[in-house]
Protein backbone atom coordinates (compact mmCIF):
# COMPACT_ATOMS: atom_id res chain seq x y z
CA UNK A 1 0.00 0.00 0.00
CA UNK A 2 1.37 3.35 -0.96
CA UNK A 3 1.65 5.89 1.81
CA UNK A 4 1.85 9.59 1.17
CA UNK A 5 4.54 11.51 3.08
CA UNK A 6 2.97 14.35 4.96
CA UNK A 7 4.12 17.63 3.53
CA UNK A 8 5.91 19.88 5.94
CA UNK A 9 7.13 23.42 5.80
CA UNK A 10 10.90 23.54 6.04
CA UNK A 11 12.25 26.44 8.07
CA UNK A 12 15.86 27.27 7.31
CA UNK A 13 17.81 29.74 9.45
CA UNK A 14 21.01 31.42 8.40
CA UNK A 15 22.57 30.66 11.79
CA UNK A 16 25.25 33.23 11.14
CA UNK A 17 27.91 32.64 13.74
CA UNK A 18 29.36 36.14 13.89
CA UNK A 19 26.33 38.07 15.07
CA UNK A 20 23.59 37.89 17.65
CA UNK A 21 21.05 38.15 14.84
CA UNK A 22 22.28 34.82 13.47
CA UNK A 23 21.76 33.19 16.85
CA UNK A 24 18.27 34.69 16.99
CA UNK A 25 17.43 33.19 13.58
CA UNK A 26 18.49 29.79 14.84
CA UNK A 27 16.57 30.05 18.10
CA UNK A 28 13.42 31.25 16.34
CA UNK A 29 13.63 28.24 14.03
CA UNK A 30 13.88 25.81 16.93
CA UNK A 31 10.97 27.52 18.63
CA UNK A 32 8.85 26.81 15.56
CA UNK A 33 9.91 23.26 14.73
CA UNK A 34 10.16 22.00 18.31
CA UNK A 35 7.30 23.90 19.86
CA UNK A 36 4.91 26.19 18.00
CA UNK A 37 4.43 24.08 14.86
CA UNK A 38 5.91 20.78 15.89
CA UNK A 39 5.03 17.97 13.52
CA UNK A 40 4.21 20.17 10.53
CA UNK A 41 7.58 21.86 10.20
CA UNK A 42 11.16 20.74 10.01
CA UNK A 43 14.55 22.32 9.63
CA UNK A 44 17.72 21.43 7.82
CA UNK A 45 21.28 22.64 7.55
CA UNK A 46 21.88 25.45 5.10
CA UNK A 47 25.35 24.10 4.41
CA UNK A 48 23.90 20.76 3.31
CA UNK A 49 21.68 22.56 0.82
CA UNK A 50 24.62 24.43 -0.64
CA UNK A 51 26.91 21.43 -0.73
CA UNK A 52 24.34 19.61 -2.84
CA UNK A 53 23.45 16.87 -0.41
CA UNK A 54 20.91 14.76 -2.35
CA UNK A 55 18.56 14.07 0.50
CA UNK A 56 18.51 17.70 1.61
CA UNK A 57 17.93 19.01 -1.89
CA UNK A 58 15.04 16.61 -2.29
CA UNK A 59 13.58 17.93 0.96
CA UNK A 60 13.70 21.59 -0.04
CA UNK A 61 12.52 21.02 -3.58
CA UNK A 62 9.47 19.00 -2.62
CA UNK A 63 8.35 21.01 0.39
CA UNK A 64 7.64 24.70 0.84
CA UNK A 65 10.51 26.53 2.51
CA UNK A 66 10.73 29.56 4.72
CA UNK A 67 14.10 31.17 5.28
CA UNK A 68 14.94 33.08 8.43
CA UNK A 69 17.91 35.38 7.94
CA UNK A 70 19.63 37.38 10.64
CA UNK A 71 20.60 40.40 8.60
CA UNK A 72 20.07 42.10 5.23
CA UNK A 73 22.78 39.97 3.62
CA UNK A 74 20.15 37.21 3.49
CA UNK A 75 22.46 34.26 3.05
CA UNK A 76 19.75 31.65 3.71
CA UNK A 77 17.40 33.11 1.12
CA UNK A 78 20.17 33.42 -1.47
CA UNK A 79 21.45 29.90 -0.96
CA UNK A 80 18.01 28.26 -0.98
CA UNK A 81 17.09 30.09 -4.19
CA UNK A 82 20.39 29.13 -5.81
CA UNK A 83 19.82 25.50 -4.94
CA UNK A 84 16.37 25.58 -6.53
CA UNK A 85 14.45 25.15 -3.28
CA UNK A 86 10.75 25.98 -3.20
CA UNK A 87 11.07 29.28 -1.37
CA UNK A 88 7.63 30.34 -0.16
CA UNK A 89 8.58 33.12 2.26
CA UNK A 90 11.58 34.95 3.73
CA UNK A 91 11.97 36.58 7.08
CA UNK A 92 14.74 38.75 8.46
CA UNK A 93 15.46 39.13 12.15
CA UNK A 94 16.43 42.74 11.52
CA UNK A 95 12.83 43.49 10.45
CA UNK A 96 11.44 42.13 13.71
CA UNK A 97 14.07 44.19 15.49
CA UNK A 98 12.74 47.31 13.77
CA UNK A 99 9.28 46.57 15.14
CA UNK A 100 10.66 46.10 18.64
CA UNK A 101 13.17 48.83 19.11
CA UNK A 102 13.75 48.30 22.79
CA UNK A 103 15.27 44.91 22.19
CA UNK A 104 19.03 44.97 21.67
CA UNK A 105 20.44 41.45 21.61
CA UNK A 106 24.13 41.59 22.36
CA UNK A 107 25.27 38.10 23.18
CA UNK A 108 26.04 35.70 20.35
CA UNK A 109 27.07 32.39 21.91
CA UNK A 110 24.21 32.12 24.37
CA UNK A 111 21.32 34.44 23.68
CA UNK A 112 20.55 37.04 26.31
CA UNK A 113 17.04 38.02 27.37
CA UNK A 114 16.54 40.46 24.50
CA UNK A 115 17.72 37.85 22.03
CA UNK A 116 15.34 35.24 23.41
CA UNK A 117 12.46 37.71 23.33
CA UNK A 118 13.22 38.68 19.75
CA UNK A 119 13.41 35.02 18.72
CA UNK A 120 10.06 34.35 20.33
CA UNK A 121 8.36 37.28 18.56
CA UNK A 122 9.83 36.28 15.22
CA UNK A 123 8.85 32.66 15.73
CA UNK A 124 5.21 33.70 16.15
CA UNK A 125 5.32 35.65 12.88
CA UNK A 126 6.83 32.71 11.04
CA UNK A 127 4.32 30.32 12.60
CA UNK A 128 1.47 32.38 11.16
CA UNK A 129 3.05 32.10 7.76
CA UNK A 130 3.41 28.35 8.20
CA UNK A 131 -0.34 28.14 8.85
CA UNK A 132 -1.07 30.07 5.66
CA UNK A 133 1.18 27.84 3.61
CA UNK A 134 -0.30 24.66 5.01
CA UNK A 135 -3.80 25.80 4.03
CA UNK A 136 -2.78 26.28 0.40
CA UNK B 1 45.72 55.10 -7.35
CA UNK B 2 43.08 54.10 -4.81
CA UNK B 3 40.45 56.58 -3.65
CA UNK B 4 40.83 55.15 -0.16
CA UNK B 5 43.29 54.68 2.64
CA UNK B 6 42.69 51.22 4.03
CA UNK B 7 43.72 48.80 6.70
CA UNK B 8 42.69 45.29 7.65
CA UNK B 9 41.41 44.53 11.09
CA UNK B 10 40.15 41.07 12.01
CA UNK B 11 39.01 39.98 8.55
CA UNK B 12 37.59 43.33 7.54
CA UNK B 13 38.99 46.00 5.34
CA UNK B 14 38.35 49.41 6.86
CA UNK B 15 38.55 52.30 4.45
CA UNK B 16 38.85 56.07 4.73
CA UNK B 17 37.84 58.03 1.66
CA UNK B 18 40.53 60.45 0.52
CA UNK B 19 39.53 64.03 -0.15
CA UNK B 20 36.83 64.04 2.56
CA UNK B 21 37.08 65.76 5.94
CA UNK B 22 36.34 64.01 9.21
CA UNK B 23 35.29 64.60 12.78
CA UNK B 24 36.82 62.54 15.59
CA UNK B 25 33.50 60.70 15.87
CA UNK B 26 33.85 59.47 12.32
CA UNK B 27 31.42 61.70 10.43
CA UNK B 28 32.69 62.85 7.06
CA UNK B 29 31.88 65.76 4.80
CA UNK B 30 32.53 66.09 1.12
CA UNK B 31 32.51 69.49 -0.55
CA UNK B 32 29.99 70.19 -3.28
CA UNK B 33 28.97 73.35 -5.04
CA UNK B 34 27.65 75.57 -2.24
CA UNK B 35 26.95 72.70 0.14
CA UNK B 36 28.48 69.76 1.96
CA UNK B 37 27.39 66.14 1.98
CA UNK B 38 27.58 64.28 5.28
CA UNK B 39 27.99 60.61 6.08
CA UNK B 40 29.67 58.19 8.48
CA UNK B 41 32.95 56.40 8.02
CA UNK B 42 33.50 52.72 7.40
CA UNK B 43 34.76 52.43 10.98
CA UNK B 44 31.51 53.83 12.39
CA UNK B 45 29.30 51.50 10.37
CA UNK B 46 31.43 48.48 11.12
CA UNK B 47 31.62 49.03 14.86
CA UNK B 48 28.00 50.14 15.07
CA UNK B 49 26.57 47.01 13.48
CA UNK B 50 23.60 46.37 11.23
CA UNK B 51 21.58 49.57 10.75
CA UNK B 52 17.93 49.31 11.69
CA UNK B 53 16.90 52.99 11.70
CA UNK B 54 18.42 56.21 10.51
CA UNK B 55 16.72 59.31 11.91
CA UNK B 56 17.74 62.75 10.77
CA UNK B 57 16.57 66.32 11.11
CA UNK B 58 14.16 67.34 8.39
CA UNK B 59 15.17 69.57 5.47
CA UNK B 60 14.99 73.20 6.49
CA UNK B 61 16.18 72.50 10.05
CA UNK B 62 19.12 74.44 11.35
CA UNK B 63 21.95 72.64 13.02
CA UNK B 64 24.98 73.67 15.03
CA UNK B 65 28.41 72.10 14.87
CA UNK B 66 28.81 69.25 17.36
CA UNK B 67 25.10 69.22 18.15
CA UNK B 68 22.96 66.17 17.44
CA UNK B 69 21.36 66.16 14.02
CA UNK B 70 20.29 62.57 13.97
CA UNK B 71 20.78 59.05 15.25
CA UNK B 72 21.76 55.70 13.85
CA UNK B 73 20.01 52.84 15.54
CA UNK B 74 21.60 49.46 15.00
CA UNK B 75 20.91 45.95 16.15
CA UNK B 76 23.01 46.54 19.24
CA UNK B 77 23.19 50.25 20.01
CA UNK B 78 22.14 53.81 19.17
CA UNK B 79 24.76 56.17 17.81
CA UNK B 80 24.24 59.90 18.19
CA UNK B 81 25.25 61.86 15.12
CA UNK B 82 26.91 65.16 15.96
CA UNK B 83 26.93 67.59 13.09
CA UNK B 84 30.37 68.36 11.62
CA UNK B 85 29.20 71.84 10.64
CA UNK B 86 26.68 74.55 11.41
CA UNK B 87 24.13 75.20 8.76
CA UNK B 88 20.75 74.24 7.35
CA UNK B 89 19.74 70.74 6.36
CA UNK B 90 18.99 70.81 2.65
CA UNK B 91 18.29 67.17 2.01
CA UNK B 92 18.08 63.98 4.05
CA UNK B 93 18.76 60.69 2.26
CA UNK B 94 15.24 59.34 1.86
CA UNK B 95 16.45 55.93 0.70
CA UNK B 96 17.66 55.18 4.21
CA UNK B 97 14.08 54.92 5.45
CA UNK B 98 13.50 51.68 3.59
CA UNK B 99 17.11 50.62 3.22
CA UNK B 100 19.15 51.69 6.25
CA UNK B 101 21.60 48.93 5.34
CA UNK B 102 23.02 51.24 2.66
CA UNK B 103 24.96 52.92 5.46
CA UNK B 104 26.64 49.56 6.08
CA UNK B 105 27.16 48.52 2.48
CA UNK B 106 28.24 51.86 1.01
CA UNK B 107 29.02 54.41 3.75
CA UNK B 108 30.89 56.78 1.42
CA UNK B 109 28.47 56.52 -1.46
CA UNK B 110 24.79 55.55 -1.43
CA UNK B 111 24.77 55.51 2.37
CA UNK B 112 25.22 59.30 2.66
CA UNK B 113 23.08 60.87 5.36
CA UNK B 114 22.29 64.47 4.49
CA UNK B 115 23.42 67.59 2.70
CA UNK B 116 23.93 70.87 4.53
CA UNK B 117 24.14 74.48 3.44
CA UNK B 118 27.02 75.48 5.73
CA UNK B 119 26.96 78.78 7.57
CA UNK B 120 30.58 78.98 8.78
CA UNK B 121 32.37 76.81 6.26
CA UNK B 122 35.81 78.39 6.30
CA UNK B 123 36.17 78.48 10.08
CA UNK B 124 34.61 75.13 10.79
CA UNK B 125 36.56 73.31 8.11
CA UNK B 126 39.65 74.01 10.21
CA UNK B 127 38.17 71.94 13.04
CA UNK B 128 37.98 68.83 10.85
CA UNK B 129 40.66 66.25 10.10
CA UNK B 130 42.01 65.28 6.74
CA UNK B 131 41.64 61.69 5.58
CA UNK B 132 45.22 60.99 6.69
CA UNK B 133 44.56 62.40 10.13
CA UNK B 134 41.37 60.41 10.59
CA UNK B 135 43.06 57.27 9.32
CA UNK B 136 45.73 57.56 12.02
CA UNK B 137 43.07 58.13 14.64
CA UNK B 138 41.17 55.09 13.42
CA UNK B 139 44.29 52.92 13.68
CA UNK B 140 44.80 54.04 17.28
CA UNK B 141 41.19 53.28 18.13
CA UNK B 142 41.46 49.82 16.61
CA UNK B 143 44.54 49.11 18.65
CA UNK B 144 43.16 50.26 21.95
CA UNK B 145 39.44 49.71 21.83
CA UNK B 146 38.62 46.60 19.87
CA UNK B 147 39.55 43.00 20.25
CA UNK B 148 37.00 41.77 17.76
CA UNK B 149 34.68 43.32 15.29
CA UNK B 150 31.36 41.77 14.84
CA UNK B 151 30.73 40.19 11.52
CA UNK B 152 28.64 42.23 9.16
CA UNK C 1 53.17 32.46 1.59
CA UNK C 2 51.98 36.03 1.12
CA UNK C 3 53.41 38.36 3.74
CA UNK C 4 50.42 39.18 5.85
CA UNK C 5 50.10 42.01 8.38
CA UNK C 6 48.90 39.84 11.22
CA UNK C 7 49.13 36.19 12.14
CA UNK C 8 45.59 35.01 12.58
CA UNK C 9 43.72 31.78 12.06
CA UNK C 10 40.25 31.62 10.56
CA UNK C 11 37.82 29.18 12.11
CA UNK C 12 35.01 27.94 9.93
CA UNK C 13 32.34 26.10 11.82
CA UNK C 14 29.27 24.32 10.70
CA UNK C 15 26.31 25.12 12.86
CA UNK C 16 24.07 22.37 11.63
CA UNK C 17 20.64 22.82 13.00
CA UNK C 18 19.69 19.22 12.41
CA UNK C 19 21.77 17.72 15.19
CA UNK C 20 23.25 18.52 18.55
CA UNK C 21 26.79 18.13 17.22
CA UNK C 22 26.16 21.17 15.02
CA UNK C 23 25.29 23.18 18.11
CA UNK C 24 28.37 21.87 19.90
CA UNK C 25 30.48 22.88 16.91
CA UNK C 26 29.05 26.38 17.01
CA UNK C 27 29.43 26.86 20.75
CA UNK C 28 32.96 25.45 20.77
CA UNK C 29 34.01 27.83 18.02
CA UNK C 30 32.50 30.80 19.82
CA UNK C 31 34.31 29.85 23.04
CA UNK C 32 37.63 29.88 21.19
CA UNK C 33 36.81 33.21 19.61
CA UNK C 34 35.62 34.92 22.75
CA UNK C 35 37.67 33.37 25.51
CA UNK C 36 40.45 30.99 24.60
CA UNK C 37 42.16 32.66 21.62
CA UNK C 38 40.38 35.99 20.96
CA UNK C 39 43.37 37.78 19.48
CA UNK C 40 44.60 34.93 17.33
CA UNK C 41 41.37 33.91 15.67
CA UNK C 42 38.71 35.16 13.32
CA UNK C 43 35.41 33.51 12.59
CA UNK C 44 34.32 32.88 9.06
CA UNK C 45 30.57 32.84 8.81
CA UNK C 46 29.77 29.69 6.83
CA UNK C 47 26.45 30.87 5.31
CA UNK C 48 28.08 34.10 4.19
CA UNK C 49 31.08 32.16 2.93
CA UNK C 50 28.79 29.90 0.90
CA UNK C 51 26.80 32.85 -0.42
CA UNK C 52 29.99 34.43 -1.77
CA UNK C 53 30.93 36.85 1.02
CA UNK C 54 34.13 38.42 -0.31
CA UNK C 55 35.74 39.13 3.04
CA UNK C 56 35.12 35.59 4.22
CA UNK C 57 36.52 34.02 1.07
CA UNK C 58 39.48 36.36 0.84
CA UNK C 59 40.47 35.70 4.42
CA UNK C 60 40.20 31.95 4.00
CA UNK C 61 42.29 32.15 0.85
CA UNK C 62 45.26 33.93 2.41
CA UNK C 63 45.16 32.89 6.04
CA UNK C 64 45.30 29.41 7.54
CA UNK C 65 41.94 27.96 8.46
CA UNK C 66 40.62 25.36 10.83
CA UNK C 67 37.29 23.79 10.01
CA UNK C 68 34.97 22.46 12.69
CA UNK C 69 32.23 20.12 11.54
CA UNK C 70 29.45 18.57 13.55
CA UNK C 71 29.25 15.36 11.56
CA UNK C 72 30.97 13.40 8.83
CA UNK C 73 29.13 15.26 6.08
CA UNK C 74 31.97 17.79 6.55
CA UNK C 75 30.15 20.83 5.17
CA UNK C 76 32.63 23.38 6.55
CA UNK C 77 35.67 21.45 5.33
CA UNK C 78 34.20 20.81 1.87
CA UNK C 79 33.17 24.42 1.39
CA UNK C 80 36.58 25.69 2.46
CA UNK C 81 38.38 23.37 0.08
CA UNK C 82 36.05 24.32 -2.74
CA UNK C 83 36.14 28.07 -2.36
CA UNK C 84 39.41 28.91 -0.71
CA UNK C 85 41.82 26.07 -0.22
CA UNK C 86 42.71 23.15 1.99
CA UNK C 87 42.29 23.96 5.68
CA UNK C 88 45.33 23.71 7.93
CA UNK C 89 43.36 21.47 10.25
CA UNK C 90 39.92 19.88 10.45
CA UNK C 91 37.99 18.79 13.50
CA UNK C 92 34.85 16.66 13.52
CA UNK C 93 32.79 16.77 16.68
CA UNK C 94 31.48 13.22 16.30
CA UNK C 95 35.10 12.04 16.62
CA UNK C 96 35.17 13.55 20.10
CA UNK C 97 31.87 12.07 21.17
CA UNK C 98 32.77 8.45 20.72
CA UNK C 99 33.83 8.14 24.32
CA UNK C 100 31.23 6.28 26.39
CA UNK C 101 29.40 8.31 28.97
CA UNK C 102 28.96 11.45 26.91
CA UNK C 103 25.33 12.45 26.90
CA UNK C 104 24.44 15.14 24.47
CA UNK C 105 20.75 15.64 24.12
CA UNK C 106 19.41 19.07 23.28
CA UNK C 107 20.36 20.61 19.95
CA UNK C 108 18.54 23.80 20.87
CA UNK C 109 20.05 24.25 24.27
CA UNK C 110 23.02 22.14 25.26
CA UNK C 111 22.67 20.19 28.46
CA UNK C 112 25.59 19.84 30.87
CA UNK C 113 27.01 16.96 28.87
CA UNK C 114 26.79 18.94 25.67
CA UNK C 115 28.39 21.98 27.26
CA UNK C 116 31.21 19.86 28.60
CA UNK C 117 31.79 18.50 25.12
CA UNK C 118 31.74 21.98 23.66
CA UNK C 119 34.39 23.06 26.15
CA UNK C 120 36.49 20.01 25.36
CA UNK C 121 36.15 20.70 21.64
CA UNK C 122 37.09 24.34 22.25
CA UNK C 123 40.29 23.27 24.02
CA UNK C 124 41.12 21.02 21.10
CA UNK C 125 40.50 23.81 18.59
CA UNK C 126 42.65 26.18 20.64
CA UNK C 127 45.53 23.68 20.57
CA UNK C 128 45.19 23.40 16.81
CA UNK C 129 45.30 27.18 16.57
CA UNK C 130 48.56 27.20 18.55
CA UNK C 131 50.07 24.53 16.34
CA UNK C 132 49.07 26.32 13.17
CA UNK C 133 50.57 29.58 14.43
CA UNK C 134 53.77 27.86 15.61
CA UNK C 135 54.18 26.27 12.21
CA UNK C 136 53.60 29.62 10.55
CA UNK C 137 56.28 31.35 12.62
Amino acid sequence: MKTTMQKKVIVIPCSGIGKALGSVSREATYEIVESLRKGVTDTTCLALITSGDEETLQLVKTNKCITVDGCPLQCAEKNVKLAGGELAASFRVVDTLKENRKLKPKSVTFLDHDGQELASLLAKQVAEKVDELLKE
Amino acid sequence: MSEYLSTTFDKFELRVRKGYYYTEDGLWISMEEGRVRVGVSDYVQRTGGDMAFVELLKPGSTVERQREFGTLETAKTTVSLLSPMSGTVEEANGRLVEKPELVNSDPYGEGWLATLAPRKLENELKTLMSADGYFELMLKKLETEHKKLEVR
Amino acid sequence: MVDLPEKKVGIISCSGEACVEGTISRVATRLVLEKLRPEETVTICLPLFLAGGKEERAFAKYYPTITVDGCDKLCAKTATERYSGKPASSIVITDLTRNPGCSRSGRRKLDSGGLALAEKAAERIAKEVDQVLDHWR
